[in-house]
């Protein structure tokens, strides 16, 4: 019982911490390509931006993921 | 994570040796001889080799300008690009067949131990940048627009290098435990699609690692406050 509990516990932390970056990721994907196909001159800096910001997203799936694996260990 | 490395043999009793110090030796072995080898054949007109490894330096150099300025990356420069290229060589160790199987040879970023060292590094050289740009000024950053930032601030040093970490080890381990796991369930050619992706983010990783470095070391020695 309590490993089923456990593992739908790691099946939520992953797919919950997935979800919200993985919106914001989108819509600031979306926004960078506008930018970039309104000025094309300044693609290089909006790159690197864009980088560090999917970057600083990512970090939270990150964190997400390493919760599911230290509950998928105790199972 | 929780489980430590198997102890392969241990130097005078204290020092234990893990497969990840082997591989992170291997690297340090195979980035010292391509660096003698460059080093000792220099031309007037490059070679292929040459001429790669020379693309190589100056993408780099490019990349840091970008962010820094050229006065601050040609100072920080080794620091910084020797990050990058340890990290994108440990990164890439853990696609070779074999590592990660054995006990032997592991990937030195899936460890996070090894990514630990990487961000302590970092903190330490942040800090050292900061006093060394004059102690006035360090002391000042804690306290730049009002007093009571100061706890926000002192936090915020300590949380920066942290991340650094667990973002490197979360992403490699990750990549790396999603290959096991595709393995376990079709052993030929379905762990290929991941591997193909690892060959991209291993690069992104190490990409994302130096370039937010040095942008906490630009606003570590930023004079303007």
């Amino acid at each position: 019982m309590t490993s089923a509990i456990i593992a739908i516990a790691a099946a939520l932390a992953i797919a919950l911490s997935t979800l919200g970056p993985g919106i914001a990721q989108g819509m600031t994907a979306k926004s960078a390509m506008e930018s970039i196909a309104r000025q094309p001159d300044a693609a290089k800096d909006i790159r690197s931006t864009l980088i560090i910001s999917l970057a600083l997203m990512e970090a939270l799936t990150i964190y997400g993921l390493l919760i599911a694996f230290m509950l998928v260990a105790k199972v | 994570m929780g489980e430590g490395s198997k102890v392969i043999f241990s130097i005078f009793g204290i020092l234990d040796v893990t497969g990840e110090v082997v591989t992170m030796w291997i690297i340090l072995g195979v980035v010292t001889v391509l660096c003698l080898i460059v080093k000792c054949n220099l031309k007037e007109k490059p070679g292929k080799f040459q001429n790669m490894i020379e693309t190589g330096v100056e993408y780099l150099d490019n990349f840091f300008e970008g962010i820094l300025g050229r006065k601050k990356s040609r100072q920080y420069f080794t620091f910084l690009a020797s990050l990058f290229i340890f990290i994108i060589f440990a990164n890439y160790s853990g696609l070779i067949p074999g590592v990660g199987i054995t006990d032997y040879a592991k990937a030195p970023t899936a460890s996070l131990s090894v990514t630990a060292g990487f961000g302590l590094v970092t903190f330490i050289f942040l800090q050292y940048a900061g006093l060394k740009v004059g102690v006035k000024h360090y002391f000042k950053r804690f306290i730049s627009p009002m007093f009571f930032m100061l706890p926000l601030l002192l936090l915020d040093e300590f949380i920066k290098p942290a991340s650094l970490a667990l973002r490197l080890f979360g992403n490699v381990f990750g990549e790396e435990m999603v290959t096991e796991e595709l393995y376990h369930i079709f052993p030929i050619g379905v762990p290929v699609v991941m591997m193909v992706l690892s060959i991209l983010f291993c690069a992104l990783q190490a990409m994302v690692f130096t370039m937010l470095t040095s942008i906490y070391l630009d606003e570590a020695t930023e004079l303007e406050i």
